[in-house]
């Protein structure tokens, strides 16, 4: 009977939550610039992969419908990732499970910067489409999202947020907001620069954040990825990627209209972010761990060595077993899954230009200040006569006619 | 004996759990509370705010005419979200503009001054003036002018503490007299929601 009670624990246990598995997203291909492949890939990632990570594949499939052109899928995709991650229920067996079991058999909701990341792609989509209101409702609610962290200090830091939500404001009339917003915008990238963000304090978009006809936002460089470290793996570490472009000159006809000017630094935001109840969950989880199987092994020690036999052996070896299966059983290890698509930095770059038609050439470097001549990008863009021409662009090398930048 | 009844225990449980992991799929009612949750406006708001605001338009009479040869016109200019949540305004306006012509019948002209409508009107009345399709002369008009425009505000407050956030919405209608600028009726929804953060959130 106790075997049985025994063996119904663990089985409770085991079944507790199991870790989610989301096979590695193929950023070689992503950084070749063969969007198709990605795009496949989270495809199919939606329809047969991890439910609980549906809002991670959503948002890698809009960020690829994005580069390719196609604006109202991404918005539609990147709307629906958005509304997963953006709502806080979460039923108690879920929470069980992750406590429990496994962290990552919770559904993905991503840490406070791939919120805000997945607010501000919605939002500059509903700016491309001409809802400015709409468009500020999702950098208001980025802004919202970036101040859920569990730091204090170290919220609502991300400058590229208010900028957009201070033209959003001054688009839709509302000038006394747009001038509010501009100087958070300021205060924000001070205090980012200040505790570590790259980039400078000051530049142009923040001076004059309400300039220019001609608005073009960059995305250079690929975001941190999330490694387990620690004991069990109960550490979320959060590790910078090296290399890639670090800034883009941008030419209009041939005449250079300066550098883009930094204005979220992702690897920052990645690292001043999390949530600190649930690492205290996994660390005890680890302790946990750890004692079991200490514990287990000195009673199927003890076990061995009492050689008298008698209920007092069979009873060491059950509860020994018992110790090392819970061991065995218990998920101590952080839940890794992050958006890994996402760009290193973001930058912009505003100018007042003739309306009309334009060849504007893309220059990328790297940290070093070197050319990146596989990146070089030239679009074909259209400055309207009344308001603004939006554009983005991401250091990809260009593959096919519409990808790589929209 | 006690055996058996622990296998049976255990086929009871693993059937509860393989149960419980399947999913939903039914038809629900659109005034039901939302099982989704999250903080924003939903279909029984949405519904209800439509609602609400064409009866208390129709019941007003401001929309009324006297004169059965000429009958009040209106139409919808626009819902502004100020809220800082993304919405689909012509889930609202158009769910206004229904219920109100449903409600009002032909006692009141609801024009459509939508971008794409005016476009197609002046679209299609220069194909029939230029003959180059058939026009039926007891329709022929000039386009309508309007009486009366109705437009709202979605506004919001969000307040957000470590582990708790809420939100109040509040959204505003107002009918506008076009002749005279006169605000003859305005309505008020408002809806609060308050979430709280889970332990195993980041």
């Amino acid at each position: 009977m106790s075997w049985s009670r025994a063996a119904g624990g663990l089985l409770a246990f085991a079944c507790a939550g199991c870790a989610a598995y989301v096979p590695p997203v193929p950023i070689h291909e992503f950084e070749s610039g063969d969007l198709t492949a990605v795009r496949s890939f989270f495809d199919r990632q939606i329809r047969e992969g991890d439910v609980d990570s549906s809002a991670l594949f959503l948002n890698g499939l809009a960020q690829m419908e994005l580069l390719q052109g196609e604006l109202p899928r991404a918005r539609r995709h990147f709307r629906q990732a958005g509304q997963i991650m953006g709502n806080w229920r979460t039923s108690s067996s879920e929470v069980v499970s992750a406590i429990v079991g496994a962290e990552s058999s919770k559904t993905w909701k991503g840490d406070p910067h791939e919120k805000f990341m997945n607010a501000f792609y919605n939002g500059l989509l509903y700016w491309i489409a001409g809802e400015q209101d709409n468009a500020r409702a999702c950098f208001k609610k980025g802004i919202l999202a970036d101040g859920e962290s569990d730091e204090g200090g170290a919220q609502t830091d991300c400058a590229l947020l208010f900028w957009l939500a201070a033209r959003m404001s001054a688009a839709m009339g509302l000038d006394h907001e747009a001038e509010d917003y501009a100087k958070e915008a300021r205060r924000a990238r001070r205090f980012a620069v200040e505790h570590g963000a790259a980039g400078a304090v000051s530049n142009a978009v923040l001076e004059r954040p309400l300039d220019g006809n001609l608005v073009c936002i960059l995305s250079l460089g690929l975001a941190p990825t999330k490694v387990a470290a620690g004991r069990h793996g109960s550490v979320a570490e959060v590790v910078p990627q090296s290399g890639g472009a670090a800034s883009a000159e941008l030419f209009l006809g041939g005449r250079s209209l300066g550098r883009a000017a930094l204005l979220a630094d992702l690897d920052y935001q990645a690292t001043t972010r999390g949530g600190r109840a649930i690492e205290g969950i996994r660390r005890g989880k680890a302790v946990f761990k750890t004692v079991t199987g200490v514990g287990g092994l000195v009673m199927l020690d003890r076990a061995f060595c009492d050689l008298g036999g008698g209920g007092g052996r069979e009873t060491k070896l059950v509860v020994g077993l018992g110790l090392l299966a819970l061991s065995l059983l218990t998920h101590s290890a952080a839940d890794v899954r992050h958006w890994a698509t996402l760009p290193k930095t973001v930058h912009a770059l505003q100018a007042d230009v003739d309306s009309g038609e334009h060849d504007l050439r893309i220059r990328f470097r790297d940290a070093c200040g070197r050319v990146m001549p596989h990146l070089e990008q030239t679009w074909r863009i259209e400055v309207p006569d009344d308001g603004e021409g939006v554009y983005y662009f991401r250091s990809l090398p260009v593959l096919e006619d519409g990808e790589g930048s929209s | 004996m006690a055996s058996k009844r622990y296998e049976f225990l255990f086929s009871a449980a693993l059937c509860g759990l393989l149960l419980s992991c399947g999913t939903i799929d039914r038809r629900v009612d659109p005034d039901a509370p939302d099982e989704v949750g999250g903080p924003n406006l939903r279909s029984q708001d949405i519904r209800a705010m439509a609602d609400r605001m064409a009866r208390e338009i129709r019941e007003s009479g401001v929309l009324r005419s006297s004169d059965p040869a000429h009958r009040v016109s209106f139409h919808i200019s626009s819902l502004r979200n100020d809220s800082s949540d993304p919405i689909d305004r012509e889930l609202i306006l158009l769910g206004i503009r229904t219920r109100l012509q449903q409600k009002l019948g032909r006692q009141v002209r609801v024009l459509d001054r939508s971008t794409e409508a005016v476009e197609e009107i002046r679209e299609e009345k220069a194909a029939k003036r230029a003959a180059a399709v058939t026009a039926n002369p007891n329709l022929a008009g000039a386009l309508a002018g309007s009486d009366y425009v109705l437009k709202g505000t979605i506004k919001d407050r969000t307040l957000q503490s470590d582990e708790l956030r809420s939100v109040y919405y509040v959204v505003t209608f107002e009918l506008t007299d076009l002749e005279t600028s006169e605000l003859v009726w305005s309505g008020v929804y408002e809806a609060k929601f308050l979430s709280e953060k889970s332990v195993i959130s980041r």
